[in-house]
């Protein structure tokens, strides 16, 4: 037994000591936690850990096997996502305790907090006081015991696992009911609180998900093919887009879902040109070797930077709205390619890790395949706040998609519709938000990169508050940028277009002088090297890709990725669609359009007279209509748009 | 987006809060490292008030002008001055004043920046940590009975002095709040007050809350019954505290969005937004604290 004394060690240097210690197997104490937060977080080896004292938020958070005491009481968030082990907490328990967890056993002598359990997906969270405010919210699995009171609306929008109580159920939340308790249920229950020397009460009441909201009552249907122009509402009034839009809601009653991106024109990157003529950009070979590329993206505050042969990224796409092989293919090109891959919501595939050369793994607020394991073998880490296509809102993954294979890796019901949470049960402002960033660096020891998903919004405070909260980078979304599947009406109607976006979001750091504190990745429907190099221009660090680089790999544009039967075996997690996909030949097709992104970006840096693409400024921009101008503050100068790079000039 | 914390010794007897609060404070300073503030009370003197306001430190003769045009004010609107001085950015007053003090403090605020007004009360805040302002302003060697504290990361408005906390309820002598959360209602309960001719110094939603409440003291409620009728008519997340020169009090929304955590002994109570403040009072030792429950709400007062 080693003692760890808080009133000596920081946090940081006791959970590093801790890990050694795990190592060795040896079983720890820590003296004098005050209530510190994240002790023990990032824990992976099956030892003793005694905390003689009240813990702070996230104890034993991102952990796997050891087993936890903690004498006293412990703030919001106990065993966040933990795998297995156990938590044991002799006092009262802040909200959200045994969060996300995956398979251990949290016990809370005391009281708990509201919205215990919020997304468990498996284990035991057992309370021998009462519940509070929501208990089992939004709960997908395992089982919470709660001996004294149920608190306001248990089982808020549970969708699937068990919630015992033995004391009153004061009220039932949406969508939970209650149900017969099964014999064996109930010597399971007496098994565990024997072993956790408890007393066991007469008897329970069970809660279950009451099913009448995990699905949709009429599924989607697919819609006509229609051509994107058409579909873009811009070739008449009661056009086809506009006909198919009542006729669906006539079948279903409501709005509808569809996947792609926008398709109403914005103002866009296009609407900005180049000062110089450009018509005459890369008519040199050896651009590439000439023009220096290569971008660190992530190391402004000391973690290990993203290295990037070129100012690009995979935008961040998931493995459930795409199809594994898809995941796989997107890997390998960018790792061909020399840049990074997001994972997106729903978790980290060994093929997928494999084959990228760095790989960004993204957290969302479902923690839905998010975990310790796969957070170590990430280059960087990414909380998802929200998205371009339908800012505030969760991502929608239609039935069809949620497959036995793909529910086990995000630990949820096979077969629901999934809408996955909106918010994050543990990050509800930005102070909270700060101590879940520095959750996240206890974790992985403060070595990867921590950055931020933003959809545009409310860009101007967002921003601001992402820079002041410590992330390495930003990655800002715009209203062009796709989904796999969201309400056709969000995606049309709302957010701010990408182009606004990043100068609000420039002009706000300038206003803290933070633009040296944050770095800046643009994404939300960039479809070339023209467009990078025009936002590299307007300021971003780099800039990230999705749709375009899916389209380079087999996509067909026919707005049904919400379906589940791709023709292209891209959208889709039906085994016969996806062996109509060829990963190695897909990454061939990714790999070669990035290299003419590649090109590109050379070619128009050299044109504009650089050697370095950190040497390109606004200066070299126009704008080519007075919205534009309006919005970017840039001068406007309509010319023709062939030799500046609108359309034509400059594309390989 | 912030940090809160407040401490009420019992008794009457002057304590070390100012000591108190920076403790508490710079145990969650990472919930908001941009600004730091305290109300501070101290028991009162009959008849005076204390006043503190904004100067702006950059400009030495425009300093001396606004405080010749705020002593000059002061006296215009019947206050007679008895102490002044000047202490960080702050110009700080006791005046002698038996007049309508909402009134007074309605002109002194279309004269200068009132920080706060009080027969017991002080605020001091400033950009920058519990520490930072400590210097400046000298917190630590503030003795008194009771008293609130904030941390705050300026999410919606600018990191300034007078957009920091705690808010002082225009116009209303001796109340102070810090909160933690955004109230959604704002511009409504705004009007609402507004059409009453409550003045606002800022668009800030916990100046809102100050004079919300100080509204409902002034007509005759008690602070627990002030405190009931908020949880009703604020709409959206908040956990907050509350100040009088007699009592102290907190309310808490019904979404338990914003934590808030409380101790309680024979000497004294302490809530803070997370445990690690009240532990900085009691090093080493393991606290029997309570959460307290959604849309709930108490008091505490000085007598007890």
């Amino acid at each position: 037994m080693v003692a760890l004394d808080l009133a000596q060690l920081s946090v940081r240097e006791a959970n590093a000591q801790l890990r050694k210690l795990g190592e060795a197997g040896e079983d720890v104490e820590i003296l004098n936690p005050d209530a510190r937060h994240h002790i023990g977080v990032g824990l992976t080896a099956p030892i003793r850990v005694t905390v003689k004292g009240s813990a702070g938020y996230f104890c034993a958070g991102l952990t796997d096997q050891a087993h936890f005491t903690v004498t006293h009481n412990v703030g919001w968030g106990v065993g966040d996502n933990m795998y297995s082990g156990s938590v044991v907490v002799g006092g009262n328990a802040g909200a959200i305790p045994g969060v996300a967890i995956r398979g251990a056993e949290i016990v809370i002598k005391g009281n708990m907090g509201s919205r215990a359990g919020q997304v468990m997906k498996a284990g035991t969270l057992c309370c021998v006081g009462n519940a509070n405010f929501m208990a089992g919210y939004m709960m997908y699995g395992g089982r919470i015991l709660i001996l004294g009171d149920s608190g306001e609306r248990v089982g808020e929008d549970m969708s699937g696992g068990e919630i015992f109580i033995a004391g009153n159920v004061q009220d039932l939340g949406s969508d939970a009911m209650l149900t017969d308790i099964a014999s064996e249920e109930v010597d399971s229950i007496r098994e565990f609180l024997d072993r956790y020397e408890i007393a066991a009460p007469k008897s329970f009441s069970k809660v279950v998900n009451a099913g009448k909201k995990l699905r949709y009552g009429t599924p989607e249907r697919p819609m006509r093919s229609i051509p994107f122009n058409s579909f873009s509402g811009l070739s008449s009034y009661w056009n086809p887009k506009i006909q198919e839009d009542i006729a669906v809601k006539s079948q279903s009653g409501r709005y509808r879902i569809r996947g792609y991106g926008g398709a109403r024109p914005l103002p866009h990157l296009s609407d900005i040109g180049f000062r110089k003529d450009l018509s005459g950009a890369g008519a040199e070979r050896n651009v590439i070797e000439k023009v220096r590329m290569a971008t660190e993206i992530g190391g402004i505050n000391g973690a290990r930077p993203l290295k990037l042969s070129m100012p690009v990224m995979i935008a961040p796409m998931s493995y459930g709205a795409l199809s594994r092989s898809t995941k796989y293919a997107i890997a390998l090109g960018s790792a061909m390619s020399g840049i990074a891959e997001n994972t997106g919501e729903g978790g980290m595939s060994d093929a997928q890790r494999d084959a990228a050369g760095q790989l960004i793994f993204q957290c969302l607020g479902g923690r839905l395949g998010w975990n310790i394991h796969d957070m170590r073998r990430a280059d960087a880490l990414e909380i998802y706040i929200s998205q371009g296509a339908k800012p505030g809102l969760g991502g929608q993954l239609m039935a069809k998609k949620v497959t036995p294979e793909l529910a086990k890796i995000r630990g949820i019901p096979a077969g629901i519709d999934l809408r996955s949470p909106s918010r994050h049960p543990d990050i509800l402002g930005a102070d909270d938000l700060v101590i879940k960033v520095e959750e996240f660096r206890e974790a992985t020891g403060y070595q990867l990169p921590v950055s931020v998903k933003l959809g545009a919004g409310r860009i101007r405070d967002d921003i601001k508050i992402a820079s002041k909260d410590g992330f390495d980078f930003v990655e800002l979304d715009g209203m062009q940028g796709s989904t796999g599947a969201g309400s056709a009406e969000v995606i049309d109607n709302v957010g701010i277009p990408t182009l606004p976006a990043i100068i609000e979001a420039l002009e706000a750091l300038e206003e803290i002088g933070a633009r040296d504190k944050i770095q800046l990745v643009l994404m939300g429907g960039l479809r070339d090297g023209v467009d990078a190099v025009k936002a590299l221009c307007l300021g971003a660090d780099a800039v990230a890709f999705g749709t375009s680089v899916i389209v380079a790999g087999g996509c067909i544009s026919c707005m049904q990725c919400h379906v589940g039967q791709c023709v292209t075996g891209i959208a889709t997690q039906d085994p016969e669609h996806e062996k109509r996909y060829k990963p190695e030949v897909e990454a061939n097709n990714i790999h070669r359009f990035l290299e003419s992104v590649r090109w590109q970006i050379a070619a128009l840096t050299d044109g504009l007279g650089y050697d370095d693409v950190r040497k390109l400024s606004r200066d070299d921009l126009v704008a080519l209509t007075p919205e534009a101008a309006d919005i970017t503050g840039l001068p406007y100068e309509p010319r023709d748009q062939a030799s500046y790079g609108r359309e034509a000039g400059a594309r390989s | 987006m912030c940090g809160i914390a407040g401490v009420m010794y019992r008794g009457n007897q002057a304590f070390d809060t100012g000591d108190a609060l920076i403790r508490m404070l710079d145990g969650c300073q990472h919930r908001g490292p941009d600004s730091t503030g305290f109300a501070l009370y101290a028991p009162e003197a009959t008849g005076r008030l204390k006043l503190r306001f904004f100067i702006d430190p950059q400009n030495t003769t425009d300093r001396d002008s606004a405080i010749a045009a705020i002593r000059a004010r002061l006296v215009d609107l019947g206050a007679k001055i008895e102490e002044e001085a000047e202490a960080g950015d702050n110009y700080r007053v006791t005046v002698h004043f038996d007049g309508d003090v909402q009134k007074l403090s309605y002109e002194m605020e279309h004269a200068a920046k009132v920080i706060s007004i009080g027969t017991s009360l002080e605020i001091v805040k400033d950009i920058g940590s519990a520490h930072d302002v400590d210097d400046r302003y000298h917190v630590n060697q503030f003795r008194g009975t009771h008293g609130l504290g904030h941390v705050r990361l300026a999410t919606e408005s600018d990191v300034k002095p007078e957009a920091s906390h705690p808010f002082w309820a225009t116009g209303f002598a001796d109340v102070a709040i810090v909160h933690n959360g955004q109230i959604t209602n704002y511009w409504k309960m705004r009007r609402r007050l507004e059409q009453r001719e409550f003045e606002f110094t800022t668009d800030n939603d916990s100046e809102l809350i100050a004079v919300y409440l100080a509204d409902k003291l002034a007509q005759g409620n008690t602070l627990q019954e002030a405190l009931a009728t908020s949880i009703d008519d604020l709409d959206g997340t908040f956990s907050f505290l509350v100040s009088t020169k007699d009592e102290i009090g907190y309310a808490k929304d019904r979404l338990a969005a914003k934590p808030m955590i409380m101790y309680e002994d024979d000497d004294l109570v302490a809530i803070a937004s997370e445990e690690v403040s009240l532990n900085r009072l009691f090093p080493g030792k393991a606290l029997n604290t309570r959460e307290p429950a959604p849309g709930t709400y108490a008091t505490w007062s000085r007598s007890i």
